[in-house]
């Protein structure tokens, strides 16, 4: 290789290295609704509700019911929602006391009386189903905790399907508790209604990471 | 990461056997800071950047001709990186960098001489999770710098230096989530330690 040869290979590397324009980031306009529309707490209209887990509350402190395997699943889903965010917005943990727990979850029926909560029905297989209670207080501009999500086993505990069920309605109801209030109207999707998909899509992971950073409507308000 | 480090550990005393009188090697620790790693948007900026972070730096060369020698040098340190959105810096967590780069350097004046040097940088997460949930990221990294050198001792010298280098960064992560290109970064250096070896 003669010095001509050698020039232009050292110009040609550091044009590679210096000359690209920088990084692009992705447009995060595919997503769907999340927030909660309901009759204005006060006055006519409707209240926009909206809510995500401020930093300074982080980690989310989760209690889980030995049952039915649910630890396992709600440890896996709070992984699988950790994993959607890149810049640490969301952190969960378990915790071995109900007592002072962020979200109960519960592996029987869900109580037939509401005093306040609001009532998200989802996962309606026929294996299991799930339900999110969330308590709005009573001018819907509170976040109140505990959030309670029931995760209710149908089929018997040898049915081949009901581990997929609960795995999947565990990062569902998950999902509820986190600030996706609503169902996403795709059958691709973990939010849902009837959740066929085993982890979050790239829509569920779209709408998560942009309600994480929209100022919420809601005041967390811990007991 | 920590072989080609063993390596460099092992060759340049197995190479001072033969070239004693030659051989230069040095030791050095100082701080290292480095412009942002990425700039996103969701709602609003999102920028993220390593903190400045202790950097120890271990090198060796052999003489060529004319002054100028070539050798080998690598760098390691470790610190914190963080977002910031809205002016709130959030600690994303602990990220380790090391460097290895082949390099040729030579006389300005009697104690000054300039460095180039061409090689790999790793950045090592302490978490594979965020922008580093698929792992950490090699890239390609080219740098340019000076060495100051006084006589402290008879064979030892203290030696400062200043690096500049660059290089482009993403990772697998970012690029599954749909990031184009990648990130110019530039990094600079002070360093001071003992070098041992010529005159």
């Amino acid at each position: 290789m003669n010095a001509r040869c050698r020039w232009f290979g050292i110009a040609g590397l550091l044009a590679a290295l210096l000359g690209c324009s920088d990084i692009s980031a992705p447009l995060r306009d595919d997503l769907y609704e999340w927030r909660l529309f309901v009759p204005a707490a006060v006055g006519g209209g409707t209240d926009t509700l909206s809510f995500h887990w401020p930093r300074s509350a982080l980690p989310v402190r989760v209690w889980v019911e030995d049952t039915v395997g649910l630890p396992a699943d709600f440890e896996r889903a709070i992984g699988i929602w950790k994993s959607v965010f890149l810049y640490r917005e969301f952190e969960a943990q378990r915790v071995s006391d109900s007592v002072g727990a962020d979200v109960i979850v519960r592996g029987s029926g869900s109580p037939g009386s509401l005093l306040r909560a609001t009532r998200l029905h989802s996962a309606l297989r026929s294996e299991c189903t799930g339900e999110t209670d969330l308590d709005f207080g009573d001018d819907n501009t509170e976040f109140r905790t505990p959030v309670r999500i029931f995760i209710t086993p149908l089929a018997a505990p040898d049915d081949a399907g009901l581990r997929e069920c609960l795995a999947l309605t565990s990062i569902h109801e998950l999902g509820h508790a986190i600030g996706i209030f609503r169902h996403s109207p795709n059958a691709t999707d973990i939010m849902f209604a009837n959740p066929v998909v085993d982890l979050p899509s790239a829509l569920d992971r779209g709408t998560i990471e942009v309600l994480y950073h929209v100022p919420p409507t809601l005041r967390l308000v811990r007991p | 990461m920590r072989k080609p480090f063993a390596l460099l550990m092992l060759l340049l005393p197995a190479g001072a056997a033969s070239l004693t009188a030659q051989t230069d090697y040095y030791l050095r620790i100082g701080a290292i800071g480095a412009s942002n790693l990425l700039r996103d948007g969701i709602v609003s900026e999102i920028t993220v950047r390593q903190s400045i972070a202790p950097l120890l730096v271990v090198g060796g060369s052999l003489p060529l001709r004319q002054g100028y020698r070539a050798g080998l040098e690598g760098n390691l340190s470790s610190g914190g990186f963080h977002s910031t959105e809205s002016g709130v810096e959030t600690d994303l967590g602990t990220l380790r960098t090391a460097s290895l780069q082949l390099d040729l350097s030579g006389p300005i004046a009697r104690q000054i001489r300039w460095w180039m040097g061409l090689g790999g940088l790793f950045y090592l997460p302490k978490d594979d999770e965020g922008i580093f949930l698929q792992g950490g990221t090699t890239r390609l990294l080219a740098g340019i710098g000076t060495d100051w050198r006084m006589a402290v001792l008879p064979r030892w010298d203290l030696m400062t230096s200043l690096r500049y280098d660059f290089h482009r960064f993403t990772t697998e992560e970012l690029k599954a989530r749909g990031f184009g290109q990648s990130q110019g970064i530039s990094r600079f250096s002070l360093s001071i330690g003992l070098a041992r070896g010529h005159r």
